[in-house]
């Protein structure tokens, strides 16, 4: 016979702490809740709270402050890390049909073309766009490319880095590109390449930190997908602001299916390309 | 494989000193000074100076990006209502418009404005606001501003986000106005809206 468990005390999130918590996060995160969230809100946090063993929000908040591992547990809860490989793969298309060809035309072969997945998560975009190009792109061969996948929850990098994906996350993957780039590690999970996973460098960045965006330059092609609707309007600026420095002249932003770069910002131009609309930073490409 | 792999490079070395990059002939090294000032309320002054003369949308919209972020900037933004650069209304109008709270206690001054212009951009920078306070400060306007544009301007943001409250207000403007007929047809379409009799 085992002894009862006791029970997990009851968390309640009152007007003023959800008030305090949503500042608090967005100062943080440059994502904001709204009060029709509160529920959502609420239940993610009382799981942080239960699962920290805190005894409730003023204990768990004070903890936030000088804990970053729990900082780092409470944006993880927080943030939307479902992904999978080839997911909105019109853009893919995009890049191998539209925008390398503009951006290989000002460089000489030989020469570095950056791209950039942020938010990354678990690493199936970075992975995604080295699949698709080895694939799909016959003048890969010619030129250095360095790609490069940053999220601001560093346990989703850590996932990332491992390479580890369930058959959901590959459901959109071609079974003849599974076998070429995957080995079955069982339980229905799957390892990609060590050659793969050697090639695309994570780091963790805050996309409005300009201090932490500010390593990254000379971007040719960003993939900055749904992520800016969680923000509100003065943060969506302050990332496209840190997005556009990070970018070469005349390299490109791709944004998810429902976003405009166009109600965010004025500094890029709007490029509609058969397969998809992206967005340009002005100025000509061919830097180094 | 054609895929590499670099190491993450140094920070960005382009901290430059604000003072002298912001005098440089070349954009992007007055954007990367802008953007190094950080927003503090001791940046204000550099940034409103930076204003001065700059043509460069890449450059204005690190300004503006800056001072949007900074409270104190508020009342500084609020001065380029009276600019006569339309430009630099407009973009005063969206910075404004994204700092609610630093804005809030300048609307009532603004809304009373002697300038009529200042007036018109200032009813705009309300739709910041919740609704509530929007059509409190609105109304309050529209209870006592002769000026039919200034009118005009509130009516039109009342009909998108007006709320019940506002209707009587709306039928005195009409009253008021009545010998300028495109008021009262406003107030109209705003109060069918607002009733849902309109679409």
């Amino acid at each position: 016979m085992h002894p009862e468990k006791p029970p997990a005390p009851e968390i309640r999130i009152t007007d003023p702490e959800f008030r305090r918590f949503r500042d608090f996060f967005y100062r943080r995160t440059g994502i904001v809740f709204s009060d029709a969230q509160r529920t959502y809100v609420d239940r993610r946090l009382t799981d942080c709270i239960v699962a920290a063993g805190s005894k409730g929000f003023p204990d768990h908040f004070a903890r936030l402050l000088v804990e970053p591992a729990e900082m780092e547990r409470l944006i993880s809860a927080f943030t939307v890390n479902e992904t999978y490989f080839y997911r909105e793969d019109y853009q893919l298309h995009c890049l191998t049909s539209s925008l390398l060809p503009q951006i290989t035309a000002a460089k000489r072969p030989g020469q570095t073309i950056r791209l950039w997945s942020i938010p990354c998560s678990t690493g199936e975009e970075p992975y995604s766009i080295a699949i698709w190009l080895l694939e799909n792109w016959p003048q890969v061969d010619s030129w250095d490319i360095e790609i490069i996948g940053s999220d601001i929850d560093s346990r989703v990098l850590q996932a990332a880095e491992a390479g580890i994906y369930s058959e959901r996350s590959l459901m959109r993957l071609p079974r003849p590109l599974v076998a070429r780039y995957f080995t079955v590690i069982g339980d229905g999970q799957y390892r990609i390449d060590a050659e793969l996973r050697g090639s695309v460098r994570f780091s963790r960045v805050n996309l409005i930190d300009q201090g932490e965006t500010s390593r990254w330059r000379n971007i040719d092609v960003v993939f900055c997908r749904n992520v800016l609707i969680y923000f509100d309007e003065v943060s969506r600026r302050n990332a496209a602001n840190n997005l556009y420095d990070s970018m070469a002249p005349g390299a490109f932003i791709c944004l998810g299916h429902t976003e405009s770069m166009s109600r965010i910002s004025p500094l890029f131009h709007v490029c509609r390309f058969d397969e998809a609309i992206v967005y340009q930073k002005p100025g000509e490409a061919g830097h180094a | 494989m054609p895929l590499i792999r670099r190491d993450p490079p140094p920070p960005a070395g382009d901290a430059l000193p604000a003072t002298g990059g912001l005098k440089s002939d070349d954009p992007d090294t007055r954007r990367r000074a802008i953007r190094s000032l950080g927003h503090e309320p001791q940046a204000v002054p550099v940034l409103m100076g930076a204003l001065e003369g700059e043509s460069v949308p890449a450059v204005l919209e690190a300004i503006f990006s800056a001072l949007e972020m900074i409270p104190d900037a508020a009342s500084p933004l609020a001065s380029l209502l009276r600019s006569d650069d339309a430009g630099l209304r407009n973009d005063a109008v969206e910075a404004l418009q994204a700092m609610p709270d630093a804005v809030r206690p300048l609307l009532p001054g603004l809304l009373a404005d002697r300038d009529a212009d200042v007036r018109i951009l200032s009813v705009e920078v309300t739709r910041c606001l919740p609704a509530g306070e929007m059509v409190t400060l609105l109304c309050g306007l529209l209870e006592g501003d002769n000026d039919p544009n200034v009118c005009a301007a509130a009516v039109e943001i009342l009909a998108e986000a007006g709320t019940a409250e506002a209707v009587p207000v709306l039928r005195r403007l009409a009253e008021r106005f009545k010998s300028l007929p495109m008021l009262p047809f406003a107030a109209r379409v705003a109060i069918e809206r607002i009733s849902g009799a309109g679409n």
